[in-house]
């Protein structure tokens, strides 16, 4: 059983999430709130900022998708009224990152053109990878897939993507900021239900450690296409400049206006890795390295 | 919804240390991800650089910082509300407390 759960409640989310940190928050920041200028402005911002917030919206539809798909593959009432939750959580991300492309000036009969132009293809296989297990009703692996790689991923992009917007868009970074809270209870159920659910079913971990495999090796292409994109050097020293102060923000201990693109991608890819092999690790799952792009 | 925040109290025995426990006074941190009646339970890590007092500890998995009305010692027992994770504290090493998760 889920005893974890046993705190947990609607009442809980209300309290915790609608009447907590989005209380009086309008698409997850505060009213009034606009993109700055030069991410409307300017063109290559403009459009490097689209073409981010297209992959956080193809990955909210698919965390929509799966985490909707496996309520009715929950073994008990516990886990199918907190999936009930985290649903709406998803729904709502998917729907604050598409109005923020909105606000990046994407006109909304274009929304769905300039999804597929932007969709990184592997991002949309590393989906196809989770929801072919949600398909079958395989709660444990979908779980895993689910709260444990795709959330653990979530969680350390938004956590950088927060850190890069704190100081130049405040509106994006309380944006993020509530989406990071979502996401600890994603994380904390994926390796509570499967921390006891892998003990009972361990024939499923061969399974599951392919699934872990594959999702990783597309997470690690769908970096290395954002990263490869990168604009010149010329063109991030000119934006650098625009930025000023506001553009210098430290992560990891790097200051990431100063390194080069393919650094950041490695130290990213480095994060989300170890955090997933420390995840996996904790509910017996062994982390299988995927080839590297 | 049934269970308190923080779960040191339960564990008192399970210390072995004979000294009595510093108290602390917890004020609200502006952390606003529970119930507004465990707030204070509760902090935002800001990373490596931002030490831990003796009443508190991260919670490994979604990294917020448990913060209990008295110092915390090995053995006692914490609950993360912001991720649902229950904890025994543990000596770490490089000899500070750290959370080791009780599935």
């Amino acid at each position: 059983m889920a005893d974890f759960l046993s705190a947990y409640s609607i009442q809980y989310w209300l309290e915790s999430c609608p009447q907590g940190y989005l209380d009086g928050t309008e698409y997850g920041h505060a009213p009034g709130e606009k993109e700055p200028d030069p991410f409307v402005s300017d063109p290559m911002l403009r459009e490097r900022a689209i073409q981010s917030t297209v992959q956080l919206v193809v990955g909210e539809r698919c965390a929509l998708a799966a985490s909707s798909g496996l309520i009715n593959a929950a073994p008990d009432e516990a886990s199918k009224r907190y999936l009930a939750t985290q649903t709406l959580d998803e729904a709502r991300h998917v729907e604050i990152f598409t109005q923020r492309l909105y606000d990046l000036g994407v006109p909304k009969s274009d929304l769905e053109s300039v999804i597929r132009e932007h969709a990184n293809p592997n991002l949309v296989k590393f989906a196809e990878v989770l929801l072919e297990k949600v398909d079958r009703k395989d709660f444990v692996a979908g779980v895993v897939g689910q709260n444990i790689v795709l959330e653990g991923m979530a969680f350390t992009v938004f956590e950088m993507m927060h850190a890069m917007n704190q100081k130049v868009n405040k509106k994006f970074a309380h944006t993020l900021s509530g989406t990071i809270a979502d996401e600890r209870r994603h994380v904390g159920f994926g390796e509570n239900r499967i921390g006891s659910l892998i003990q009972q079913h361990p024939e499923k971990k061969p399974e599951i450690e392919r699934m872990q495999r594959d999702m990783s090796y597309f997470m690690l292409a769908t970096f290395a296409d954002a990263f490869r994109k990168a604009p010149s050097e010329e063109e991030r020293a000119r934006i650098r400049a625009e930025l000023g102060e506001r553009g210098d923000v430290e992560w990891q201990g790097k200051s990431l206006a100063s390194v080069d693109p393919s650094e950041i991608e490695a130290l990213l890819a480095d994060t989300v890795l170890k955090e997933f092999k420390l995840r996996l690790g904790r509910v017996g799952i062994e982390y299988q390295s995927p080839v590297r792009p | 919804m049934s269970g308190e925040p923080e779960r040191s109290d339960d564990a008192e025995s399970g210390s072995g240390e004979s000294a009595p426990r510093q108290r602390f006074v917890l004020e609200e941190t502006g952390f606003d991800e529970v119930p507004k009646k465990y707030r204070k339970y509760y902090r935002k890590w800001k990373g490596p650089q931002d030490p831990l007092g003796p009443n508190e500890v991260l919670c490994p998995v979604c990294k917020v910082v448990i913060r209990s009305t008295r110092e915390l010692r090995v053995g006692d027992r914490v609950y993360c509300m912001a991720c649902f994770t229950r904890f025994s504290v543990e000596r770490a090493s490089d000899g500070g407390l750290e959370a080791r998760i009780e599935y």
